[in-house]
C-alpha cells in the first residue's frame, strides 16, 4: 500500500485505464495544461496528449452530449464536470439518451461513458455545494458510485472506466485535501459493494461519500459513551448493496441514514424504505440537510449540513427511541 | 531556549501534507526567512521558513512522510549544546512562514 492524495489516487486510475484501453479519453474544464480543477488530471495532458485528454468550454450540456456521443461511437470518454451543481445542464444527454441507449436500441448501442462530478459543501455558496445523488438514483440504466477515501477513488474509478454502460462518478471537496492507501497492485472495486468500516452492535449508520469520514468520527466518540455503532460506506448509490445493509441492520436493529443533501426524497429515505419492506421491525432514523439551500457563509454553512456532532446525536436519539413515527428526522434541532 | 516547528494551522484544520525535502539538516544554523523545508498539500507545493533564526535540532518527519496541519515537524534550538526536552510538543512555537517557490 502507498498512501496518496485523493487527487493522486484518481490520477493513477486514469493513467492506468488510459494506458490499458486507447478508447479512454477525458474531456472537462482546464483539464489539460492546467491539470485539473482539483489538480486530479496533472500530467496527463502530457503523457497521453491533446487528441486523449481535451479541454472544454464552460458549456457542461456540450461536454456530457459530446461524452455520450462519442460512447455510442465507440469511445470511452471520461467528462469532468467541476461541481455536481452544473450537471443540471447536461442531465438531458446523460438521461434520456446514454441511460437509455441500450433499451433504445435493443442492445445494438451501448453508452460506456463516466461523469465525474464534485459534489458537497464546501464554503463556495448554494450553486457549488450541492449533493444531488438521488436525482441520478432514480434513472433507470445509471450506475452511481460515491468513494470516500483514496484507495476507493482508486478501485471504483478504474471500475467505472470499464463499466458497460453509464457511471456517474460523484467525490467530494473536502475529500481531496486528504491522504489515503491505496493499493500497489491493481485492484478493483466492484459495482454494488458497500465496505463495513466500522463494527458495532447497537446501531448501523449508513453513509457515503464524506459523510462517511464524518459518521466514523462520531462513532468513535460514541464508542466513548459505550455506544458501539456499525458505519457502513455505501460506495455504490445505484446500485445498492442490500445484503450487506439487511445483515448488519438484522443484527443492531437500528439504523441511521445519513446524508450530506436534502432529505426529502432523499438517499436516506430509499434506504429506509427499503431495509423496512426486508425487515419490517427495524427502527431507522434520517439525518440530511436543513431545509435550506447551502449557504456560503461558514457560520450558515455548518448549521445547514449535518457534522459529526448531529450524527452522534441523532444516534443518540434513535436508540432512545426520541424519533417520531420511527421514521423522520430533518437535520438539526429547529428551534 | 528550544523552539518547535509546526505545520500551518492556517492551511485549514485537518489539512494533510506529504513532506517533500528538507533544505536544512539536524545541526545547521537557519537564516530568518530562510527555506527550511518543502512540502506538498493537495493543491500546492509550500516552502517554508521560520520567523527566527536559530539551530536545527531535531527533525521528526524525513521525505515522503505525511503530516497533518499542527503537526511538530522539527525543532530549534539557541544553542548547539541544550539539552532536547522529552516532550515534542512542550516548546514555544516558531512561526512557520511561506515562500514562493520559484
Amino acid at each position: 500500500m502507498s498512501r496518496l492524495f485523493f487527487r493522486e489516487a484518481l490520477c493513477r486510475a486514469m493513467a492506468e485505464e488510459m494506458e490499458r484501453d486507447s478508447r479512454v479519453i477525458l474531456m472537462g474544464q482546464d483539464i489539460a495544461a492546467h491539470g485539473g480543477s482539483y489538480a486530479e488530471t496533472r500530467g496527463l495532458f502530457e503523457r497521453f496528449g491533446p487528441a486523449r485528454v481535451r479541454n472544454t468550454p464552460v458549456a457542461e450540456a456540450v461536454t456530457v452530449g459530446l461524452a455520450a456521443g462519442a460512447a455510442a461511437a465507440g469511445l470511452r470518454p471520461l467528462a469532468f464536470i467541476t461541481y455536481l451543481d452544473f450537471l443540471m445542464l447536461g442531465l438531458d444527454a446523460l438521461v434520456n439518451y446514454a441511460a437509455k441507449l441500450r433499451f433504445k436500441s435493443a442492445g445494438q448501442l451501448t453508452s460506456p461513458m463516466v461523469v465525474k462530478a464534485t459534489a458537497g459543501a464546501k464554503g463556495q455558496g448554494p450553486t457549488h455545494a450541492q449533493s444531488l445523488e438521488p436525482w441520478l438514483m432514480n434513472v433507470p440504466g445509471l450506475t452511481v458510485l460515491a468513494p470516500s477515501t483514496a484507495g476507493d477513488a482508486y478501485g471504483m474509478l478504474k471500475t467505472a472506466l470499464r463499466a458497460p454502460g453509464p457511471v456517474v462518478f460523484i467525490d467530494h471537496k473536502k475529500l481531496f485535501p486528504r491522504g489515503g492507501s491505496v493499493p500497489d497492485t491493481e485492484e478493483l472495486v466492484p459495482v454494488g459493494s458497500a465496505a463495513i468500516r466500522r463494527e458495532g452492535k447497537h446501531l448501523t449508520i449508513v453513509a457515503h461519500s464524506y459523510m462517511s469520514v464524518l459518521a466514523l468520527e462520531a462513532a468513535t466518540a460514541l464508542a466513548a459513551e459505550g455506544i458501539e455503532a456499525e458505519v457502513i460506506d455505501l460506495r455504490s448509490l445505484a446500485p445498492i448493496d442490500w445484503e450487506t445493509l439487511t445483515t448488519s441492520a438484522r443484527r443492531t436493529g437500528h439504523a441511521l441514514f445519513v446524508e450530506e443533501g436534502q432529505v426529502v426524497c432523499g438517499v436516506g429515505a430509499e434506504l429506509a424504505f427499503g431495509l423496512r419492506e426486508r425487515l419490517s421491525s427495524l427502527r431507522v432514523a434520517r439525518l440530511g440537510a436543513k431545509r435550506a439551500p447551502v449557504a456560503p457563509s461558514p457560520v450558515l454553512e455548518s448549521f445547514i449540513v449535518p457534522d459529526a456532532k448531529d450524527i452522534e446525536q441523532s444516534a443518540r436519539d434513535l436508540l432512545l427511541a426520541n424519533v417520531k413515527n420511527g421514521t423522520h428526522r430533518t437535520g438539526k434541532e429547529e428551534t | 531556549m528550544i523552539r518547535k516547528l509546526v505545520v500551518p494551522k492556517e492551511l485549514g484544520e485537518g489539512i494533510e501534507v506529504r513532506l517533500l525535502q528538507w533544505y536544512k539538516a539536524e545541526g545547521d544554523l537557519v537564516g530568518v526567512d530562510e527555506a527550511i523545508l518543502e512540502f506538498e498539500t493537495d493543491k500546492a507545493i509550500v516552502l517554508v521558513g521560520a520567523k527566527q533564526a536559530g539551530l536545527l535540532r531535531k527533525c521528526f518527519y524525513g521525505a515522503g512522510d505525511w503530516m497533518q496541519t499542527g503537526d511538530v515537524v522539527g525543532w530549534l534550538s539557541d544553542e548547539l549544546d541544550e539539552p532536547l526536552p522529552a516532550e515534542r510538543d512542550a516548546q514555544a512555537e516558531v512561526l512557520l512562514v511561506s515562500f514562493d517557490a520559484t
